[in-house]
């Protein structure tokens, strides 16, 4: 099958809670001929939508896990991807905003611009998404699609035009007038699947007229052709979407659709626009860096004979076995094919490879540059990087953030037991900011992650989709221990106990690294450690580093150098040398002048400027730090860095402070050391913490 | 030390206290034409203060957030590029600390915005600027109770304000010639302690000069030219 690379869409369908996101997604995929009912969302039916496969996801509105459904629309493939709305999960939303090309944004034609669709907005222009705007709901009382556009170019600051013009609204709607046709479209039958266009109604056509004026004023800055034949009163249908496609595709332009998912209207001019205007993937700069060059980055190109390059973007448990979603930015990947996992190195062999329907999967032969498929039984974590053999590029830098959160669970019985590590198992292989590991003191098993409402959801989920049922400690902020300066340490471990004796001498220095976790440095000469425990100096070192002396946390950010020791020819041993680097790291620590680091966030609140002082104000009390102030159209955000540790509880005190008008998101910024009197206190408790546990 | 050195080097510290080191609160204009670094001008006089350990407001019409502290951290890279890691690192902090910037949409800039997001943030002694600098202003299209307000508003907190301005390319030979204020600022003239014109030397635009056209607070001569580093902004010849 030969496929035209220009007529495939990779988009993201996003909006804030309840602007009908299922609903609509419900109606393409009816639409493109995959589902034959329409089930409507929490409907009568108990069928449910399509799309929200997850209990959890229904219950809290938000989506978390991004599925990808494949559909045809008028000889284009469209591949929709659901895209998780929620700020704690950076790294799915990151990893989501790769995998498409352009997204249709859903406003409610009465709720109009909410704080969701600020912050999803947002990110889509970080990530340089085109999108197209629908506005949906247009039969609801209230609806006021004029107000909402306005919306959109204040808010959002998008340059956003209408493209249709409702004809009727609230009960009234009937259909749209299309800008570009210049005809009325009307959606008949049971479903909407009859389409119908006419003349523009009378009544209509001066307004019509203006607003046609508006949309090729916009857009003729775009082609100059356009602009010529307007101005001769003689614009080509083509002209006007190659003008609006060319100012999408730059985001200097974002079109406008309407209609109402639930009312069967304008759906189909929806999925129309999304072949018309969005971008195929090979208008999409990718990159991917080259490990072979030092991570340098490179560009991929959307060619099916180049070497193979692709992203494992998500991993389901399915009544089949286990799929793994993959978008494949070059190259081909052919059944039989051997493909590498760049982050492990292993070798897999491709089996079955499937497209996703929505309701059923089709076997196929091949993937080619810019297609989203399944594959069977691969064994790898999401965002891992696959390519073929000949080649060793990731298309993510191999730089995950630390966890700046943990938090204790265990099992509620034995039941439980089971089906929490079957969980955690599969959750750190999905999200590699979620981690989790067994104290060994006290044997209580560990999850850590991003955010309170990251470890939130896994708590959830494991209940739910696993029947996990767990009992949950208090949250705690993963504090870390470092160094300022420099100090050097002489060890020797000896014991003698009866038979052989254990003896070994270790000396050096350790010394702040600025960057990077832990080095090892080997500056022995003439022989005094023997070649091969040298190793066993480097493993008690990192030993080490688990537990700090200053407070039990995790060390980071030093250097360890070794200059001087000595060994025996019968009593040192490989766990000698470790005792003794151990012995050394502890002896120079505490006169390295060690101190706490903690995790800072970066938080922006969003909300009416009138509480940017109360907002301001409660950032102050958190031992906060103001970056600065922003306009997002008519709502004023205060950018900010504040401790982790201070931001519990935070949602509830803004929500009293600001009446329920303010919003915050909060990404994990950097690690700082902890003011000092704040550290005593810290300090002092984790003493406290592991007397207790003896 | 690193701090002292960079407090030294600083073209605008000679506006900001007097001999005996004491606090000189003005209302300041930097005029320029494009490009030449006016933004860097207001950097510098922001550092001059940040560097002594008080509180500065950045007010930017049209340029965001990123891009503001992109200007501190490029011009600080500039001038203390033999820094050592721990230094640059505590100078940074400070910056951060004592540095707040506020961005608006230059379309929607407005009198009644600036005064409710400054309004807040001063009155209720969230932040305690004795420096605000405020870039971006169109002078041509600009209210004069906006620049009235601030100048009340500075004498009130006695603080330093200081605005940058825009001038015709064609206009400033004229202005190096008049010493005087171009149209249409010449009209707000009177608002200002003191007015400083950035122009390079004719026929060499690597070398910029600052002129003090005019000092109603007599720490500097009107007429008296500066050398600068066209980068930094720094007095010429402090950079190694
Ligand atoms: N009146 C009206 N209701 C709609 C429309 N689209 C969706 N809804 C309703 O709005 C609610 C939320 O829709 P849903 O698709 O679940 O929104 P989501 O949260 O964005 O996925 C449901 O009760 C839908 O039936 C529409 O076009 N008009
Ligand atoms: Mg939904």
């Amino acid at each position: 099958m030969k496929k035209d690379l220009e007529k495939v869409r990779n988009i993201g369908i996003s909006a804030h809670i309840d602007s009908g996101k299922t609903t609509l997604t419900e109606r393409v995929l009816y639409y493109t001929q995959k589902i034959h009912a329409i089930h409507e969302v929490r409907g009568k039916d108990g069928v449910g939508a399509t799309m929200d496969s997850m209990e959890l996801e229904k219950e809290r509105g938000i989506t978390i896990q991004s599925a990808a459904t494949y559909c045809t629309w008028k000889d284009y493939d469209i591949n929709i991807i659901d895209t998780p709305g929620h700020v704690d999960f950076t790294i799915e939303v990151e990893r989501a905003l790769r995998v498409l090309d352009g997204a249709v944004l859903i406003l409610c034609s009465v709720g109009g611009v909410q704080s969701q669709s600020i912050t999803v907005n947002r990110q889509m222009s970080r990530y340089k998404v085109p999108r197209v705007v629908f506005i949906n709901k247009c039969d609801r009382t209230g609806a006021n699609p004029k107000r909402v556009t306005a919306q959109v170019r204040e808010k959002l600051g998008l340059n956003a035009v209408p493209m249709q013009l409702p004809i009727g609204l609230e009960s009234e709607l009937k259909g749209v007038v299309d800008l570009v046709t210049m005809k009325a479209v009307y959606f008949e039958g049971d479903n909407g699947e009859k389409i119908r266009e006419e003349a523009i109604p009378a009544e209509m056509q001066a307004e019509a007229d203006a607003a046609r004026e508006t949309l090729l004023d916009a857009v003729s800055m775009f082609s100059d052709e356009l602009m010529e034949a307007v101005l001769e009163g003689s614009p080509s249908e083509e002209m006007i979407r190659e003008a609006v496609r060319k100012g999408t595709l730059s985001m200097e332009f974002v079109p406008v659709l309407i209609g109402s998912a639930y009312k069967n209207k304008g759906v189909q001019s929806l999925l129309d626009a999304v072949n018309a205007y969005l971008p195929a993937p090979s208008e999409i700069k990718n990159t991917a860096f080259d490990l072979d060059k030092g991570e340098e980055e490179v560009i991929l190109e959307s060619n099916p004979n180049k070497p193979l390059v692709c992203l494992a973007f998500k991993l389901e448990d399915g009544r089949y076995g286990q799929l793994t979603y993959i978008r494949t930015y070059q190259g081909t990947m052919k059944k039989g094919d051997t493909i590498v996992n760049t982050r492990t190195g292993k070798k897999a062999k491709v089996g079955r490879l499937v497209r996703m329907h929505s309701n059923e999967m089709e076997d196929i032969e091949s993937a080619g540059p810019g297609d989203i498929v399944a594959l069977f039984g691969i064994d790898c974590a999401s965002g891992d990087t696959f390519t073929s053999p000949d080649v060793n590029m990731s298309m993510s830098s191999m730089h995950v953030p630390a966890p700046v959160i943990s938090l204790s669970i265990s099992p509620v019985d034995n039941k439980a037991q089971g089906n929490m590590s079957k969980a955690l198992n599969r959750f750190t292989k999905e999200d590699p900011t979620f981690r989790t590991f067994v104290d060994h003191e006290t044997s209580e098993t560990i999850i850590s992650g991003m955010g309170e409402l990251h470890l939130e959801v896994y708590i959830e989920r494991m209940k739910r989709e696993y029947g996990a049922e767990v009992s949950v400690g208090a949250p705690q902020v993963a504090y870390r221990e470092t160094i300022t300066q420099r100090a050097d340490f002489n060890y020797t471990h000896k014991k003698q106990t009866g038979g052989s004796g254990q003896f070994a001498r270790v000396a050096g220095f350790i010394e702040p690294l600025e960057e990077g976790n832990y080095e090892f440095v080997d500056s022995i000469v003439g022989g005094v450690i023997p070649r091969e425990f040298i190793p066993s100096c480097d493993k008690g070192f990192a030993a080490s580093l688990e537990k700090g002396a200053l407070a039990g946390f995790p060390v980071t950010g030093i250097r360890c150098t070794i200059n001087d020791g000595a060994a025996h020819s019968v009593d040192s041993s490989d766990i000698a040398f470790q005792l003794a680097a151990r012995g050394g790291f502890k002896d120079g620590y505490l006169r390295a002048n060690p101190v706490l680091l903690e995790p800072i966030m970066k938080v922006a609140v969003e909300g009416p400027s009138e509480f940017q002082g109360s907002v301001m104000g409660s950032i102050n009390q958190r031992r906060g730090m103001i970056i600065g102030t922003f306009e997002e159209g008519e709502y004023t955000v205060v950018e900010a860095e504040v401790p982790l540790a201070e931001m519990f509880g935070y949602s509830t005190v803004l929500r009293s402070l600001t009446q329920g008008k303010a919003e915050f998101t909060m990404e994990f910024a950097a690690y700082r050391q902890v003011p000092r009197n704040v550290a005593e206190g810290v300090i002092a408790a984790a003493r406290k913490a592991a007397q207790e546990k003896k | 030390m690193l701090k002292n050195d960079l407090i030294a080097k600083n073209p605008m510290g000679a506006f900001s206290r007097d001999a005996e080191g004491n606090e000189v609160a003005r209302m300041g204009l930097v005029i320029a034409r494009p490009g030449l670094g006016k933004t860097a001008i207001l950097v510098q006089i922001a550092l001059d203060s940040i560097l002594r350990g008080k509180q500065v407001v950045h007010v930017s019409v049209g340029q965001n957030i990123e891009k503001t502290k992109a200007w501190y951290d490029d011009i600080l890279g500039d001038i203390s590029a033999q820094a050592k890691h721990d230094e640059m690192e505590e100078l940074k902090l400070s910056v951060r600390r004592n540095r707040m910037i506020m961005t608006f949409n230059a379309s929607t800039f407005s009198r009644p915005k600036l005064e409710e997001r400054l309004n807040d943030m001063i009155y209720q002694d969230i932040f305690r600027p004795c420096c605000m600098v405020i870039d971006g202003l169109d002078l041509a299209r600009v209210e004069r109770r906006m620049l009235e307000d601030m100048r009340d508003l500075q004498r009130e907190a006695n603080m330093s304000i200081w605005c940058s301005g825009v001038i015709e390319r064609e206009a400033q030979a004229a202005v190096i010639a008049s010493q005087t204020l171009p149209a249409p600022c010449d009209a707000l003239g009177d608002l200002f302690d003191t007015v400083i014109m950035l122009h390079p030397e004719s026929g060499d635009e690597s070398k910029i000069f600052l002129n003090v056209l005019k000092d109603a607070t007599n720490r500097m001569a009107p007429g008296k030219s500066l050398r600068l580093d066209p980068t930094t902004m720094v007095v010429w010849g402090a950079t190694a």
